[in-house]
């Protein structure tokens, strides 16, 4: 084929694979904000060549494909650090809310300690004297308050944090069936060789969002993809979804299920996997720990209290409510047992000026009465932990964002639209289109010169 | 290399890092406080609840030493009154031994050392709100009361006990003397020496071993005075000395909790400066690209 008609069949493929290439640059600008959006190349390639004796002729220019550009090994990096972020994020805002119950020196569990000793050395000065024997009492009473108070806040948070695991088990089972749908149109696009690039980068997104949830593992196969959390369990397969349940066990907590199989304790990352670590490990840590702290110092100052005798000279009993064995909910239960300020066991020998049993009671502050440590020594320790633990998390969750943010630039650098670029691109392919229009108007000249040769 | 085209994302990120970093200086100046939460420092927020104890303990010392100091005032007074009074019966019985008095005066002499001894009774029956200073721990009622049944004529019903209070850390003082140890101890008894020598004037006779008696309980009584001076003095060294711990534990708060004003203010000027520089770069950035070139 050539001639003028050739020519003419040539500018139109050119006309044609222009406009094409500038829609596709129209769609890339009309995208510039869409998120996680990859923009599209178009690819041209020149025709297949006709051969006239000893020439080959072109035939012009074919729009191949449109091109998506994205890099799938970078997405599933930018899919683990939204796990990491997502723990991260719900670790620490978490783990803030828990240190509130341990900061402050002027307040709560140190100050409650170190005020009711200091109530017991003011009794010791005028043993007999009953306000300042009320006053041991009520320093008794606040020591027990504020055990209560740092127990029932971590309960509280615990409960929030539980709340907190049924929504968002929620999100992740509205995610995973708009996953598996768009999994069933991508594949019916591309069973008949169409391109599903826009589906592709909704799915991409949605991904990247059940990625900051739970931690997704991404198994591309021919038909489709599978998507399993860390330990195994199907989260979607190729078209379908599976839904994860929550059932309320012991302790009013919500336990995970994928179908009858128990989950919780397999999630590591994610936001999911932040809050259950928080509620299941570090919270209840925690609660043991204060549990341990409000065991030990009852039981030290009951026996104590019990070796002394009263202003009446009667043999002293428990100043506290003897903690259970074991002290598990020992924080929370703390109670002072007595409310007679005459019951107090201030003297050593049955007189009622005697301060003997006072020293006795003092002592305690000094005395090894959880794991092996002194009353305030083990609190400082967990003010110390607690504090720790929060200022870790704060730290590796800016790291993690910082690694997000270049992950993102990485990905943006390569699938990101550039106005300029498409402005550029623009350019070029008005040009073209004018340039062949251009040619179709000359071949038009030269029929016309032809047709009319006659005349 | 393509860069990443749309830079906004990093620099909203930049401006959240320095509006935070803006905010925790804030807080800082507005607080006074360095360590607001033991995520701040945790290595000091253990500290400052041990300081935290530590100031209260010291604070609780002093406070004891000066409830104290009231009690040990009285007693130190009582028994100079005690000192007193025994110099008065000395005096008298000076003058009925000397064997000028009719049987009359020395019938009013002995009647004024009744006196005496019942002033003696009721200085050891002293009192500070409401405790009897020299009865051992038996505080609640008065330890010395007269009785003609035994030798002295005054029977003591406090004990030996003595109560100790802390004013440091293992350093404990005894607070009281009984009574028992001041006024009827073994072989230096005050009311015993004084029933002899009123006895001694009664009869006109023994006035030499009444008056060796008398003689030998004033000066023990004078040498267990020194008791409460002494404590008076450790208590006074050990005050200074709980002032001076008190502030160095006061200093050691300053140094873990407090601003860093200087400091927090220049970051607060710093992320100031950086937060406007990236809002102008905002600024700048989002309005220009090719399209606005091509007519």
């Amino acid at each position: 084929m050539s001639g003028l008609l050739g020519s003419l069949s040539i500018a139109l493929s050119s006309l044609i694979a222009n406009q094409q290439a500038l829609e596709t640059s129209a769609n890339n600008v009309a995208n510039v904000n869409t998120p996680g959006f990859s923009r599209q190349r178009p690819v041209m390639i020149a025709g297949d060549p006709v051969v006239l004796g000893r020439l080959s002729f072109g035939t012009g220019v074919v729009m191949q494909k449109l091109e998506s550009l994205r890099d799938p090994i970078l997405e599933l990096r930018l899919n683990q650090e939204s796990q990491t972020q997502g723990q991260l994020d719900s670790t620490l805002s978490a783990l803030q809310q828990v240190q509130v119950t341990f900061s402050g020196t002027d307040s709560g569990i140190g100050d409650a300690i170190s005020k009711f000793f200091d109530s017991v050395q003011q009794l010791s000065t005028d043993p007999t004297s009953l306000s300042l024997r009320q006053g041991v009492l009520t320093a008794a009473g606040n020591l027990a308050t504020s055990f209560n108070t740092a127990s029932h806040n971590l309960q509280t948070q615990r409960s929030n944090l539980d709340l907190n695991v049924v929504q968002t088990v929620g999100e992740i089972n509205t995610l995973t069936p708009q996953i598996a749908a768009l999994n069933q149109q991508i594949t019916t696009f591309e069973n008949v060789h169409q391109d599903a690039s826009a589906l592709i980068d909704q799915r991409g997104a949605l991904i990247r969002q059940l990625s900051s949830l739970v931690d997704v593992s991404v198994i591309q196969t021919e038909h489709g993809i599978t998507l399993t959390t860390s330990n195994g369990t199907p989260l979607v397969a190729q078209e379908r979804s599976f839904q994860l349940t929550t059932q309320i066990a012991a302790g009013g907590i919500h336990k995970i299920f994928a179908g009858t199989v128990d989950i919780t304790g397999l999630i590591p990352a994610g936001k999911l996997g932040g809050l259950l670590d928080v509620r299941d490990n570090r919270i209840p840590a925690l609660q043991a720990s204060l549990d341990q702290l409000a065991a030990g110092l009852a039981t030290a100052l009951n026996t104590a209290h019990r070796s002394g005798f009263d202003l009446n000279g009667t043999a002293g009993t428990d100043l506290f409510v003897p903690p259970a064995a074991g002290g598990a909910g020992a924080a929370a239960a703390l109670s002072v047992a007595i409310t007679d300020p005459t019951l107090l066991a201030a003297s050593s020998d049955g007189t009622p000026g005697s301060n003997g049993n006072l020293a006795v009671i003092s002592a305690v502050h000094d005395q090894a009465v959880a794991a092996g440590q002194k009353p305030l020594d083990f609190y400082s320790r967990l003010v110390f932990q607690v504090g720790s633990d929060t200022a870790n998390a704060a730290a590796d969750l800016s790291a993690s964002q910082l690694i997000l943010r270049q992950l993102e630039d990485q990905r943006a650098s390569i699938s990101g639209v550039s106005l300029d670029e498409e402005a550029a691109n623009i350019v070029r392919y008005q040009t073209a289109y004018q340039a062949a229009a251009r040619v179709i108007s000359t071949v038009n000249t030269l029929l016309d010169t032809a047709v009319n040769l006659g005349t | 290399m393509r860069v990443n085209p749309n830079p906004m994302p990093d620099l909203l990120a930049a401006l959240n890092r320095t509006r935070q970093d803006t905010q925790e200086a804030l807080l800082e100046l507005s607080s006074g406080r360095r360590v607001n939460q033991p995520s701040d420092d945790p290595a000091a927020a253990a500290i400052l609840v041990q300081n935290h104890d530590q100031t209260t303990v010291t604070a609780r010392y002093l406070q004891s030493l000066s409830s104290i100091q009231g009690q040990f005032q009285t007693a130190d007074s009582a028994l100079n009154s005690v000192i007193l009074v025994m110099q008065r019966a000395l005096t008298l019985g000076v003058e009925g031994a000397n064997g000028t008095l009719s049987d009359t005066d020395r019938a009013a002499v002995a009647a004024e050392l009744q006196g005496i001894q019942d002033q003696l009774i009721s200085l050891g029956n002293t009192s500070f709100q409401g405790r009897a200073l020299f009865a051992g721990t038996l505080t609640n009622s008065p330890p010395f009361v007269k009785d003609n049944t035994v030798a002295s004529g005054v029977r003591y019903d406090g004990n030996d006990a003595v109560n100790a209070v802390q004013i440091g850390d293992g350093y404990q003082i005894a607070v009281n003397k009984p009574g028992s140890q001041l006024f009827v101890a073994p072989g230096h008894d005050v009311f015993q020496a004084m029933t002899g020598l009123i006895k001694a004037m009664q009869s006109n006779s023994g006035f030499t071993a009444a008056m060796t008696a008398l003689r030998d309980a004033f000066d023990y009584t004078s040498g267990q005075r020194v008791f409460y001076g002494n404590t008076m003095n450790q208590a006074q060294s050990q005050s200074t000395y709980l002032g001076s711990a008190k502030l160095q534990l006061s200093q050691q708060e300053n140094t873990l909790a407090a601003a860093d004003v200087a400091g927090a203010a220049s970051r607060l000027v710093n992320s100031e400066t950086a937060t406007n520089a990236t809002l102008a770069a905002i600024g700048r950035i989002s309005q220009l690209s090719l399209f606005d070139f091509l007519k």
